[in-house]
Order: C-alpha cells, then sequence, then structure tokens
C-alpha cells in the first residue's frame, strides 16, 4: 500500500474510534433549539418539524424530477437515433449494393 | 510536380451534421430558472408553514377572512389560460399561423388574474389587513405578493411574445421564446395550483 493511502486510512480510523468514544445521547439530541426550547406537544416544535421536513423533502424532489426528466429525454434521444439508423438501412437494402470503387 | 498535382482532392462527401443535444440550450436554462424559483418559494412556504401551524388560531380573529371564493374563481381563470397557450405553442411548432393567436389571450386572461387580485388586496388593506398587522398578514403578502410579482413577469413576457408572434418572429424551425415563455407559465400557474389551497383553504 502508498504511503499516502495507508495515512488516509490511519486518519480515518482515528476520526472513526473519536466519534465512537463520544457519548451516544449527544448524538441523538439533534439542534439545540429544538430539542430544549420546546416541549414534547408545543405546537411550535411542531410547526418547525414540519417545516423542515418540507424543507428537506423539496430539493431532493426538484433534484429527481429534474435528473427524470434529463434521462428521459436522453434515453429518447437515443431511442430516435437508432430508428433512424434502421431506416437509412432500410433505405439502402432497397437501392441495392453499394458498388465497390475501381 | 506540377502545382495542380500538389493540391488536395476535392472532397465529395458531405461533412456530417453535429448531433443535436438531447435537451436543448434553451430548456436547459428555462429549468435551472425554474428549480431555483421552486427553492425560492420552498423557503417562503416553510415560513407559513411555521406561523400557520405554531399559530393558536388562523387567521386570527381581529383580522379579516381571505376572499377565497373570489381567489377560486381567479384560479380558474388563470388555468384557463393554459389552454390557449398550449393550442398556440402546438400551432407554432406546426407551423400554423392562425392558430398562434393563444398566446394574446392568454396574456389577456394572466392581466385579469392580476387585476383581481389587486382589487382583492387593495380591499384587505382596507379591511385591516396589513403587511405589519400580525404574522397572518405579513406571510400571506410575503407569499402571495411573490407569487404575483411573478404572475407580472410571466405576462409581460407573454405579452413580448404575443408582439413578435404578430411581427412573424416565430416559425416551425425558431420557436425556443414561444416555447420557453409557455413553460415558464406553465410553473406560474402549476405553483398558484399549490398555494391557493394552502393560503385560502387550509
Amino acid at each position: 500500500m502508498r504511503p499516502a493511502a495507508s495515512r488516509l486510512l490511519l486518519v480515518l480510523a482515528a476520526l472513526l474510534a473519536s466519534a465512537l468514544l463520544l457519548p451516544g445521547h449527544v448524538l441523538a439530541q439533534g439542534c439545540a433549539m429544538c430539542g430544549t426550547a420546546f416541549n414534547h406537544d408545543d405546537p411550535v416544535a411542531r410547526a418547525f418539524n414540519w417545516s423542515v421536513l418540507f424543507l428537506i423533502a423539496m430539493p431532493y424532489t426538484v433534484f429527481a424530477l429534474a435528473a427524470g426528466w434529463l434521462f428521459l429525454a436522453h434515453r429518447r434521444r437515443s431511442g430516435r437515433r437508432r430508428a433512424d439508423v434502421i431506416v437509412l438501412r432500410r433505405t439502402q437494402a432497397a437501392d441495392g449494393p453499394e458498388e465497390s470503387p475501381p | 510536380m506540377t502545382a495542380e498535382s500538389l493540391t488536395m482532392p476535392r472532397r465529395l462527401t458531405p461533412v456530417p451534421a453535429a448531433p443535436e443535444p438531447a435537451v436543448s440550450n434553451t430548456r436547459l436554462a428555462i429549468v435551472i430558472v425554474i428549480t431555483a424559483e421552486t427553492m425560492l418559494f420552498t423557503g417562503l412556504i416553510g415560513m407559513y408553514l411555521v406561523f400557520r401551524l405554531s399559530a393558536p388560531e388562523w387567521p386570527p380573529p381581529d383580522l379579516p377572512r381571505l376572499p377565497a371564493t373570489v381567489a377560486a374563481l381567479n384560479t380558474l381563470v388563470l388555468f384557463a389560460s393554459l389552454v390557449p397557450l398550449t393550442r398556440a405553442l402546438t400551432a407554432v411548432r406546426r407551423g400554423d399561423v392562425a392558430g398562434r393567436r393563444g398566446v394574446h389571450l392568454a396574456a389577456a386572461l394572466g392581466t385579469i388574474f392580476l387585476a383581481v387580485q389587486g382589487a382583492e388586496w387593495v380591499r384587505l388593506l382596507r379591511h385591516g389587513l396589513t403587511p405589519g398587522s400580525s404574522n397572518y398578514g405579513g406571510a400571506f403578502y410575503l407569499l402571495i405578493g411573490c407569487h404575483a410579482m411573478h404572475v407580472l413577469v410571466a405576462v409581460l413576457w407573454l405579452a413580448t411574445v404575443a408582439v413578435l408572434t404578430e411581427r412573424g418572429y416565430f416559425s416551425a424551425r425558431r420557436y425556443a421564446g414561444f416555447e420557453m415563455s409557455t413553460i415558464y407559465w406553465y410553473f406560474v400557474c402549476g405553483l398558484w395550483g399549490f398555494l391557493f389551497p394552502l393560503v385560502y383553504l387550509y
């Protein structure tokens, strides 16, 4: 293994080990405001939860829609090219074999 | 060796044309614009949801209710504009000159939508619902006002396209500007289809 790769692995292992040493409840606490400022049944906390869910979901939705549209456009385009090649071959077959150069 | 024998032979086979991209640059540009606009409205809707869901009573008891019936009729006017505009785009793509006038009607319907909304806003302001009156007023005017600004831009764009159509600018081979304005109008109408139930009915 090259020294740069082994050094990177060592750094990653050290980061993983330090992350495992942290107490678990700190990882699960989340945002300080939402976790501590509001009660469990607080309507403001509920409103923030729904709003954050919406704000998280929208970029993924928009990205997926745009990517799906681009994918379909490329597939349709390549299908049209294949159809053009088939038509060209049929036309050439109907015209007869090409004359070989002298 | 003569000079004629040194010249390159004349190329008889035609140069193949560059392949047309699957998605044109103009379409890609309008998709990027719409994506950015969607994220802008996502932030505004997120703000509205926080105010709406955290309020004990919505709308506040001392403020006027939103005119849902007039807004519903206005929604029909806005959605009705999609029919002539779609027909006009189809006519432009086919090279049909007579069917292109739908863009004039769509621009007129968009103007009616803006006029009715402006009149309703004046009425609401007179009844005490101002942007500074409460979170309710502030969120309403910010969200619906931002959409109205987009409708205004789209109507101006459609009006420009209508003038260019009259001058014979668009053809079956050149209609990118027409198509872009139509896609933007679809976006504005689709956005209203989401905002109207959220703000006026929910």
